[in-house]
C-alpha cells in the first residue's frame, strides 16, 4: 500500500515536472505554430549552464540561477532569430525537420562543450529528502511541482487577461490576420521563445538539482510530449490536469506492471498514453478545434 | 522536364520508358557493370562500406516514398527496420527458414507494423504524426526487450549463422555484397517505376493537399496507410539484410537517431525524388566515413579541452544537425535540385536557361 502510494505521489510530481517542460512547448506552439522537439536539449543546456556557473566559475547559487535564466532566455531568442525566422510560412515538414535538426545539433554541441561525463549539479534546495509520514519525497520535485502550479496560474492569467498575452493568443490563431490588425507578430514569437527558454531553465533547476547528470537527461523532453498532447497543445491550465493524469497513471503502471515485466514500464508508459490520445482525440482535452479549408 | 533536342516518343511504350536514348543505355549498362564488378578491384574495407550504403539506401528509398512522395512525416523508419530484422532473424534462428522466404517475410511483417501506425496518419497529421511515429520507436524497443527470451533474446539479441541460398553460403563480405546489391538494385528500380504509376501519382496528390485529393476521388485513407506499408516494407527488407550481414540483431541498433539520420539523408538529397534519396544516402555516408576517419586525428591535437573519445559521436551529431538545419533553410529542395539545374543547362546548351 505504501509502495503504491509512493509510486502514485512521485508519479504525480514527475507528471508536474513534465507539465512544466510541456509549458515551454505549448507557449511556443501557441504563438509560433512550431513544435519544438529540441525542448529537452534546451533543458539540458540550462542545467549545464548552472553547473558551469556554480562549479566551474564558482559563483554563488543565487547569481548562477539568475544567469542561467538569462542565458536560457537568450538561447531561446537566438534559436528563434537564426533558425525559425527564415522559415516563417514554410510548410510543416520543414518546421518539424528543423527542430529535429536543432535537437541533434544541440546534443552534439553539448557533448563537445561539456563532454559525456557525469556532472554533479549542486543542490539548489537545502535538504534532498522530504519525509511526509511514511513517504519519502524528492524535495526538488515537490518545490518544482509548486513552481509549476504557480507558473501555470500566472501564464493562464497572462494569456487570458493581459493585453500582451491576448495579442500572443491572437497571433497564435492566425499570423496573417494578426499582422493585418497591427499586432507585432515577430515580437510575440520572439517573446514566446524567450519565455520557453526560461521555463526550460526552471525545469532544469528543479529536476537536476542535487543530482549527477549527463546529456541523456534530454530524453525527458520527449517523455514530456504526451502531457502536452493530452492537454491539447494550446491550453496551459490543462497541462496541470494532463500532467497529473499522466503522472499518476504512470505511478499505477509502475506499481502493478513493473514486477511482471521486470521494470522499465515508467519510461515507456507515457508513449502508450500518447498513442491512445492520438487515436481517440488528437486535439487533446482542451485543444482548439481547427477547421481545414482547401 | 526537357529532353535533349531530337529525342521524342513515337509510341506510348517509348513515352513511358525510363531509359530512352543510346547514351542513357550506355550509362546504365556501365553503372551495372561497375556495381557488380566492384568486388573484383575494391578492397575489403570498401566492400564493407558499400554493403552498408546499399542497406541504408533501401531504407532511405522506402522513407522517400513515405515522406517525400506521400508527405507523411515518419520518425520510426528504424523501428520498422528493426521489426524486419527480428522477423527474418527469428525465422532463420528458430526454423532455419531459407532466405528467399525470410527476406520477403521480413518486409511484410515490417509493412504490417508500419501500416498500423499509418492508420493513425488518417486521423492526425504533421506534428501529431511525427509524435505517433516517435511512439512507434519506443513501443518497438520496449516490446523487443520484454518478450520472452526464447523468442528474440531480449538484451542479448539474436546471433545468426551465415545464411545460404540453394547451397551457396553468404559467409564473406563479398558474397553478401552480391546478395545485398541485387536486392537493392531491384528495390530501387521498383521505387522508380512505382512513383510514376497511378499509385505514385495518388501519393503525390495526397501530399499536396489531402482534402483536395479526397474530393477528386482518391481514397486518402487507403493511400496514407499504403505509403506507410510500402515505406516500412523497404525498411523491413533493409533490416533483414542488415541482420544477415552483421549476423547479430539487437533492438539497440534501431534507435530514433538512425531514423533522424535517414531523414537527414532525404533532406540533403532532396524530397520527392528517388534520385534524391540516392544522392543523399551516398553524400551523408561519405561524410560519416570522413568524420570516422578524421575524428581521431582531430582529437590528437587536443584543440578542445575535455573532449575524449566521444568526439566522433559529438561531431557526427553536430554535422547531422547542422546539415539538416542549413538544407531546410537554404536549399529545401536538396542536392537533386542542383543536379537537375545542371542537367537542364547541359541539355539546352549553348542557350542560357
Amino acid at each position: 500500500m505504501i509502495s503504491l502510494l509512493s509510486h502514485v505521489i512521485n508519479g504525480a510530481l514527475v507528471g508536474l515536472l513534465f507539465a512544466l517542460i510541456s509549458m515551454g512547448f505549448v507557449i511556443i506552439y501557441r504563438s509560433a505554430r512550431v513544435f519544438n522537439f529540441a525542448q529537452g536539449e534546451v533543458v539540458v543546456v540550462g542545467a549545464f549552464i548552472l553547473w558551469s556557473f556554480t562549479r566551474y566559475f564558482g559563483l554563488p547559487m543565487w547569481l548562477s540561477i539568475v544567469l542561467t535564466f538569462a542565458f536560457s532566455a537568450a538561447l531561446g531568442l537566438v534559436i528563434e532569430k537564426i533558425i525559425l525566422r527564415p522559415l516563417v510560412g514554410e510548410e510543416l515538414f520543414a518546421l518539424v525537420m528543423v527542430t529535429i535538426g536543432l535537437l541533434v545539433f544541440l546534443r552534439g554541441a553539448i557533448l563537445v562543450i561539456w563532454s559525456a561525463d557525469v556532472h554533479f549539479i549542486p543542490p539548489v534546495f537545502a535538504r534532498p529528502g522530504l519525509k511526509v509520514g511514511p513517504l519519502v519525497l524528492d524535495k526538488a520535485l515537490v518545490v518544482g511541482g509548486g513552481i509549476t502550479l504557480l507558473l501555470a496560474a500566472f501564464f493562464s492569467w497572462f494569456f487570458n487577461r493581459t493585453r500582451m498575452g491576448m495579442e500572443m493568443t491572437a497571433v497564435a490563431e492566425d499570423h496573417q490576420i494578426a499582422l493585418s490588425l497591427g499586432l507585432k507578430v515577430k515580437r510575440s514569437i520572439a517573446l514566446a521563445w524567450a519565455i520557453s527558454g526560461i521555463l526550460c531553465a526552471f525545469a532544469a533547476i528543479t529536476f537536476v538539482s542535487g543530482k549527477g547528470m549527463t546529456f541523456m537527461v534530454s530524453d525527458i523532453g520527449l517523455a514530456a510530449l504526451p502531457v502536452a498532447l493530452l492537454a491539447g497543445l494550446e491550453s496551459i491550465g490543462g497541462l496541470i490536469l494532463a500532467g497529473l493524469i499522466v503522472g499518476t497513471s504512470m505511478g499505477f503502471a509502475e506499481h502493478f506492471l513493473d514486477p511482471p515485466l521486470r521494470g522499465g514500464v515508467g519510461a515507456v508508459f507515457p508513449f502508450f498514453i500518447m498513442i491512445i490520445v492520438l487515436l481517440i482525440r488528437p486535439t487533446g482535452l482542451f485543444g482548439w478545434k481547427t477547421i481545414e479549408r482547401i | 522536364m526537357t529532353l535533349p533536342a531530337g529525342v521524342y516518343a513515337q509510341t506510348y511504350d517509348e513515352d513511358q520508358s525510363l531509359i530512352r536514348t543510346r547514351p542513357q543505355w550506355i550509362c546504365f549498362v556501365a553503372l551495372m557493370i561497375f556495381i557488380f564488378a566492384l568486388p573484383l578491384f575494391a578492397g575489403g574495407k570498401v566492400i564493407g562500406m558499400m554493403n552498408m550504403v546499399w542497406i541504408t539506401l533501401i531504407a532511405v528509398v522506402g522513407l522517400q516514398i513515405n515522406v517525400g512522395y506521400a508527405g507523411q512525416v515518419n520518425l520510426g523508419q528504424s523501428a520498422f527496420m528493426g521489426v524486419g530484422a527480428y522477423a527474418a532473424g527469428a525465422l532463420t534462428f528458430h526454423f532455419g527458414a531459407p532466405i528467399w522466404l525470410t527476406i520477403p517475410a521480413a518486409g511484410i511483417s515490417a509493412a504490417l507494423f508500419g501500416a498500423i501506425f499509418g492508420l493513425a496518419a488518417v486521423r492526425v497529421k504533421g506534428f501529431y504524426l511525427a509524435l505517433t511515429t516517435i511512439a512507434a520507436q519506443y513501443v518497438f524497443a520496449f516490446t523487443m526487450l520484454k518478450l520472452p527470451k526464447a523468442w528474440f533474446g531480449q538484451i542479448e539479441g539474436l546471433r545468426l549463422n551465415p545464411v545460404s541460398l540453394f547451397g551457396f553460403e553468404f559467409n564473406t563480405d563479398v558474397r553478401m555484397y552480391y546478395l545485398i546489391a541485387v536486392i537493392a538494385v531491384l528495390m530501387v528500380s521498383g521505387a522508380w517505376g512505382m512513383v510514376r504509376s497511378r499509385t505514385g501519382r495518388a501519393l503525390v496528390a495526397v501530399r499536396d493537399n489531402d482534402n483536395a485529393a479526397d474530393i477528386i476521388g482518391i481514397n486518402v485513407f487507403y493511400y496514407k496507410a499504403l505509403s506507410f506499408f510500402i515505406g516500412a516494407f523497404y525498411a523491413g527488407i533493409a533490416g533483414a539484410l542488415w541482420g544477415y550481414y552483421i549476423r547479430y540483431i539487437l533492438s539497440d541498433m534501431f534507435t530514433l537517431w538512425l531514423s533522424v539520420w535517414y531523414l537527414g539523408m532525404l533532406i540533403v538529397g532532396g524530397m520527392g525524388s528517388v534520385l534524391g534519396a540516392i544522392i543523399g544516402t551516398v553524400v551523408i555516408r561519405f561524410l560519416q566515413e570522413f568524420i570516422t576517419y578524421f575524428g581521431p586525428w582531430i582529437t590528437g591535437f587536443k584543440i578542445l579541452s575535455g573532449v575524449g573519445g566521444e568526439i566522433i559521436f559529438a561531431s557526427m551529431n553536430m554535422l547531422l544537425g547542422g546539415v539538416i538545419i542549413l538544407f531546410v533553410i537554404f536549399e529545401p529542395r536538396g542536392l537533386v535540385h542542383r543536379w537537375n539545374i545542371i542537367k537542364e543547362s547541359y541539355r539546352i546548351w549553348p542557350f542560357p536557361h
